[in-house]
């Protein structure tokens, strides 16, 4: 197996540069011809396809089935949100699909079936006992984040709250609070992003207080939130107070009806982990010391109402924990435990059967698999027992061949 | 052919044998086992007697159902001649099994308790009971020896040849005793493990005590009754600063007056005002069975650690308090 993967591994490299100028090139009406030349594709398509693209409608029936998102929605709902290996994967197909799983099934039912009086919900995703990393967390999330955007809420996502905690360059005194720090360079590119994903809430939405940037300038009641948005971005030096006025004023506000919030957070371990971070004299900030952290978890608790929270937890990225954590308490801690108490643990598992032929029938449609054996049973089962159904594994395994 | 020369030889008058001492002759180096013999002593071949062929080894002379303690009746090096059994031992050349016991220096390295097999030991006691007196009627169970007879002691004696009969490792006690065997309530029963630290075995509930600090066996003894009536009487008394215990110190998990605790009322508080029910207390919500079953799962979480079980039953728990579907 692995003489031929080698070999097969250079065959792809000399192939890669004209195989996906191809797929680029061509439309994918033109790439459906070519497969139609070929043998029929019809059944694996409809297997591991559906036509059902609105994330609302999705139930129990398309469990398994890939579902097309349109890449123009990718570009605003998601500027940062997704996995380097799914863009890299977007990027190739032209297209974006996206596997529709039980464990976002289950969130997309209780997030239907909100009630917005109550205060908001914390759905934490974590791996389930038998897979580690790689099982698909932050996928679903982003299936989660698709159908919020869909049905017309405020998005606040944080793609990897880890980065937010380790190697940064510059860290400021903050203004507002002579014991924080600031982070100006991650505050302004988030607030880049958050912008391009709710371009059209920000013009709606009033802030209710007034704040004073410096001796100079200060922003008025009333104005919009849109500005306070600008003004981080212009000016980089209170990127991180811009950052902490937004997420207050969207908690305040979300409690008075006007949207829905989805608080989206990936990696929230990070929160109430340790920093890499040092002060000059070369010792450790802890976590609560940055201004960013600090109002990330103040958003993250659950005394507003009108949204919900949804958050994943990660071993990747995060900072002195063992490779082998994967359970919540062991990732979160007991400080994080406490305090995203109670909370909705949803596991998230490697592939069922039923899951998996549908990941490489999208494979197999879309030429991924250029190995002549990948059609045939027994290269399925190889397939099933290299990655054990990981889809984290599979996709990498599948990169190859 | 040698053999048939060897009495030719010996008929030859002396002194044509000493001429052939002096020659080259190939045949006294064909002999086996006849080194020649060195020029400066003069014993005659003839007067030394014969040596003899090796014998067939015990091994093959023993009976299945022979008496063993007399082959072995003291600690001795294992002698391959002498025990029957087919035994190999040593690491086997490529495509080859280990040595054969035949010469072999590993089994002699090792010890070897062939002095002490079953029967040997049986015999042993039987020759002890002269000199013991008849085990107590009444104690014919474990239960019984545990209730009477709580602390157990280990001490160990040495015999040995040599010129001192002292063994300095002779004064060192053991002392072991069950935790529910002793009145202690909750409080004294965690201050006494946290005292003892690492002598008290959580799956056992033993406490083990091993004193050696003294110079007799007696003294040893009496400073370990000593240690374990202190222990006692210290645990059950309170000191003023133990009222500082905090969460960190404390040993497993109590729910009331937690955070988790607080989050939950706080959260529980809130829904009931959005669905303007505000006459509903705290002590109420405390009191419903929806509250009771999230305190159980929360409590095994954090004791037990996570696993699908506790998840899942936390998980449902934390549905029913919320109101999920």
């Amino acid at each position: 197996m692995l003489k031929g993967v080698t070999r097969l591994v250079s065959r792809v490299h000399k192939l890669d540069p004209g195989h996906f100028l191809r797929l680029g090139t061509q439309a994918p009406q033109s790439l459906a011809a070519h497969l139609d030349n070929q043998v029929s594709f019809e059944s694996p398509r409809a297997i591991s396809c559906t036509s059902e693209n609105d994330p609302a409608k999705h139930e129990e029936k398309h469990e398994g089935q890939h579902y097309n998102l349109p890449l123009q929605d990718m570009k605003t709902i998601f500027p940062h949100g997704l996995p380097p290996r799914y863009a890299m994967q977007m990027k190739t197909f032209n297209e974006a699909c996206l596997m529709v799983r039980k464990p976002a099934l289950e969130l997309l039912h209780y997030l239907k079936n909100t009630n917005f009086a109550h205060p908001a919900v914390r759905y934490v995703l974590s791996s389930a006992l038998d897979g580690e990393k790689g099982t698909g967390k932050t996928l679903s999330l982003c299936h989660i984040i698709h159908f919020c955007a869909k049905q017309d809420w405020l998005i606040l996502h944080i793609p990897d709250a880890h980065l937010w905690v380790k190697d940064c360059r510059d860290l400021l005194q903050s203004s507002y609070n002579k014991q924080r720090f600031d982070q100006p360079l991650e505050a302004s590119v988030w607030l880049k992003n958050f912008k391009t994903t709710n371009e059209r809430f920000l013009n709606q939405i009033k802030i209710q207080e007034k704040y004073v940037w410096n001796k100079r300038e200060s922003i008025e009641k009333g104005s919009s939130l849109g500005e306070v948005v600008e003004q981080g971005i212009t000016r980089v030096r209170n990127a991180t107070d811009a950052v902490g006025i937004v997420l207050k004023e969207l908690k305040r506000q979300s409690s008075l009806g006007i949207f829905h919030l989805l608080v989206a957070v990936d990696g929230v371990n990070a929160l109430w982990g340790r920093t890499t971070l040092k002060r000059e004299d070369k010792s450790p900030i802890a976590a609560e010391e940055l201004a960013l952290i600090h109002n990330l978890r103040k958003m993250v608790k659950n005394d507003w109402n009108g949204g919900a929270i949804v958050m994943t937890l990660s071993q990747t990225g995060s900072l002195f924990k063992p490779r082998k954590a994967y359970l919540p308490q062991e990732l979160l801690g007991k400080e994080g435990f406490d305090a995203l108490d109670p909370f909705i643990p949803i596991l998230v598992g490697n592939y069922n059967p039923k899951e998996f032929e549908s990941c490489i029938q999208y494979y197999l449609e879309n030429s991924w698999l250029q190995h002549e054996k990948a059609h045939t049973e027994e290269g399925k089962k190889e397939l099933l027992f290299l990655s054990n159904g990981n889809p984290g594994q599979l996709e990498r395994l599948c990169a190859y061949l | 052919m040698a053999a048939a020369s060897l009495p030719a030889w010996r008929r030859l008058q002396p002194g044509a044998r000493t001429l052939r001492a002096f020659s080259t002759a190939a045949s006294p180096t064909t002999l086996p086992g006849n080194p020649r013999p060195s020029t400066t002593e003069r014993t005659s071949r003839f007067d030394r007697p014969p040596r003899r062929k090796a014998l067939p080894p015990r091994t093959e002379k023993m009976a299945v159902d022979q008496d063993w303690p007399s082959v072995y009746p003291v600690a001795a090096p294992f002698k391959p001649s002498a025990v029957p059994l087919p035994v190999r031992m040593g690491y086997p050349v490529k495509m080859g099994v280990p040595m054969a016991k035949e010469g072999n220096l590993e089994l002699l390295k090792i010890p070897n308790f062939l002095h002490l097999t079953p029967v040997a030991i049986k015999k042993h006691c039987e020759a002890l009971k002269d000199f013991c007196t008849e085990w107590p009627a009444a104690l014919d169970s474990d239960e019984k020896c545990e209730k009477h007879f709580p602390i157990e002691i280990d001490t160990a004696d040495y015999v040995s040849a040599g010129p001192s009969i002292r063994n300095p490792k002779a004064r060192v006690v053991t002392l072991r005793v069950k935790l529910s065997s002793l009145n202690l309530d909750d409080h004294a029963k965690k201050k006494l493990i946290k005292l003892v630290g690492e002598r008290y075995c959580k799956t056992t509930d033993v406490l083990t005590i091993k004193t050696d600090r003294c110079p007799l066996k007696r003294q040893n003894y009496d400073y370990a009754m000593y240690l374990l009536t202190v222990l006692y009487h210290e645990s059950w008394k309170t000191e003023d600063w133990e009222k500082n215990k905090t969460e960190a110190d404390m040993e497993e998990y109590i729910w009331t007056n937690s955070s988790s605790e607080k989050n939950i009322l706080e959260t529980l508080l809130q829904i009931k005002a959005a669905e303007k029910n505000l006459e509903v207390t705290k002590e109420e919500l405390l009191g419903t069975k929806e509250i009771e079953d999230y305190k159980k799962c929360v409590v095994s979480l954090k004791n037990e650690g996570d696993s699908e079980n506790t998840l899942s039953q936390y998980k449902d728990s934390v549905k029913r308090l919320l109101n999920l579907t």
